[in-house]
């Protein structure tokens, strides 16, 4: 008897071909087989669920042997970092009062006025290319193809599938993930030492106005805000669940004076903003505008936080994979702006016909990576978000101006 | 036609699927190895090659495969073909041997999704990825092909029993009037 017959071959043969057929039918876009991938994932959602409950007790026994370490070490960086952040909340506090009363005197679009949907990570993918999880939400929940994901941190991905109940995510890490994002630079180190100054928030050097503030940077914020927290005086910590919103501003006050301006006096100042250039009006706002940490204040001090913002420039964002870091394209040194370094901010550029808006933090430069000729330099990202421990996500319900009334 | 269905392989191969890619799915991703999910699916796959042949393995491999790529949302027959790969080339490498030791089994096995887990890029490549080479690759293979050969002592048997085969029997019985 022929082990190795032609009609075994014959078989084999068919079933690449087969394969090669419906990857060729897949591309192109068949609802058969859309159909085909709801109705599966009906049959297999409750054996899949079984099978969770069954093997969760083995899942926790593998990674209490295998992350205890981990986590142990965690325990105690988590704890430094808590004890850091207590010491610099005020500091962050004042950024976001600071970045929300400029973005709305800029009239920007911010996440704090899009809707999100809270969603819960329930898998991850199952092989060793994709960068994708699955949520919990769909499009029942609102959530359409191509919204932004982030968490707390920032950007997190965008979704790519979705069903009634649930949804895919492609994640940042990706390698054909790509979004369009720009850099900024920020002194981080303003951030990260609070500076005391007089209570009207004037430099004891008399050097006020010409590193304060930002502009509608509210997404230069360090995760320092942490829910639950109370502030050393007792107040609590401002809640910024998404990145890039912040506190309301109720009062703004006069740095040569120390009074508090009056709302016609801000209506005045607004309206003089919204006449001149992007430029001048930074510089005016620099000039103009003290943000108070009112309620971050104490009988004796105030913290106030400087933190000069430059946009540098535009580059696309492309993920390379897992234990790879995201890498930004097409960019180019601008001597009359700064030179792109390590340390510099990055947050999505929004523009009228990007799924992502502006504004959403997605990291730091970590490497720069120069490239002979125009190719310009490669700039490795560092993500804010930790896409390996995701448990809750926020899809950003936007929709690009482009697609607005489609 | 009914009759075949019942009485071939896929009666069996169906269901297995889908535990399997329920356990892929679930305890396999939280189980990973320097990062590394291991690919029971695929290295069942070639336990069926190893056990049935390679067109045997071919067809375990295509089911699966499509089951995989339904639940993951990747391109459909892009791990069908990877699959397909592997137990084929479990199948053929199987041949070397007629009733082959259980380490002789291991390493056809860990052979076999060794050649799937390299045929997803190249795939892939196919489908117009960018980047599906890449260096992790060196790391992911063997992982896979490693873990493979350690769980065939369990999915050898289970493939055989997919497939409705009994061990063969070698030995010259007995009272055979014949001798």
């Amino acid at each position: 008897m022929a082990i190795y017959s032609v009609g075994r071959k014959r078989i084999m043969l068919a079933l690449l071909l087969t394969s090669a057929l419906l990857l060729t039918l897949d591309l192109r876009g068949n609802p058969a087989i859309n159909a085909a991938r709801e109705g599966f994932g009906v049959v297999l959602d409750p054996v899949e669920s079984a099978t969770g409950v069954v093997t969760n007790p083995l899942e926790r026994m593998w990674h209490g042997i295998t992350n205890y370490d981990d986590l142990e070490r965690d325990n105690l960086a988590l704890q430094e970092q808590v004890d850091r952040l207590i010491g610099t909340q005020a500091a962050a506090e004042a950024a976001v009062i600071e970045g929300k009363e400029l973005q709305a005197l800029y009239s920007l679009p911010s996440l704090s006025g899009i809707e999100t949907e809270v969603a819960r990570v329930v898998g991850y993918a199952a092989n060793n290319l994709d960068q994708v999880i699955e949520i919990n939400k769909g499009s029942s929940s609102g959530i359409a193809v191509g919204m932004p994901v982030v968490n707390q941190a920032g950007l997190v991905g965008k979704v790519t599938q979705v069903s009634a109940t649930s949804a895919r995510v492609m994640l940042v890490s990706d390698a054909r993930y790509t979004v369009a994002v720009k850099v900024t630079s920020s002194d981080q180190a303003a951030l990260d030492t609070p500076t005391n100054t007089s209570p009207s928030g004037l430099d004891p050097d008399g050097v006020v106005a010409a590193a304060t503030t930002t502009t509608a940077q509210s997404t230069t914020l360090p995760p320092a805000v942490v829910p639950g927290l109370t502030l050393p005086n007792g107040l609590p910590v401002p809640d910024t669940t998404l990145p890039g919103s912040g506190a309301d501003l109720s009062e703004l006050i006069d740095p040569e004076t120390g009074r508090l301006l009056t709302e016609e006096e801000v209506r005045d100042l607004a309206a003089a903003l919204a006449e001149e250039p992007a430029d001048s009006v930074a510089d005016a706002i620099t000039e103009e505008i003290e943000t108070p940490s009112a309620s971050a204040a104490t009988e004796s001090s105030t913290t106030t936080t400087t933190i000069p913002v430059i946009e540098k420039e535009y580059g696309a964002l492309e993920g390379r994979g897992r234990l790879r870091l995201p890498q930004i394209k097409f960019l180019q040194d601008n001597p009359s702006l700064a030179e792109l370094q390590v340390g510099d901010l990055v947050e999505t550029a929004g523009g009228s016909t990007s799924n992502a808006p502006t504004g959403i933090p997605v990291g730091r430069v970590a490497n720069r990576a120069d490239r002979a000729g125009s190719g310009g330099p490669l700039l490795d990202v560092e993500l804010n978000a930790d896409l390996a421990r995701l448990n809750f996500v926020r899809v950003v319900l936007y929709k690009p101006l482009a697609e607005v009334g489609q | 036609m009914f009759a075949a269905f019942v009485q071939g392989p896929l009666i069996r191969v169906i269901p297995v699927g889908i535990i399997l890619l329920a356990l892929q799915r679930t305890i396999f991703v939280e189980i990973q190895i320097d990062g590394v999910i291991i690919q029971v699916m695929m290295a069942t796959a070639a336990a069926a090659g190893v056990a049935g042949g390679s067109e045997r393995g071919a067809l375990v491999g295509f089911v699966f495969g499509v089951m995989f790529d339904l639940a993951e949302g990747t391109p459909l027959g892009s791990t069908a073909t990877a699959m397909t790969v592997a137990g084929i080339v479990g199948g053929l490498l199987a041949l070397i041997a007629a009733d082959p030791q259980w380490w002789f089994a291991a390493i056809f096995t860990g052979l076999g999704t060794a050649a799937g887990a390299l045929m997803i890029p190249v795939v892939r490549v196919f489908v117009g990825e960018p980047e599906p080479f890449q260096d992790r690759l060196a790391v992911v293979v063997p992982i896979v092909a490693v873990a493979g050969a350690l769980m065939s002592p369990l999915l050898v048997p289970l493939a055989r029993w997919c497939l409705r085969m009994k061990r063969p029997e070698w030995t010259q019985p007995i009272n055979d009037p014949s001798m």
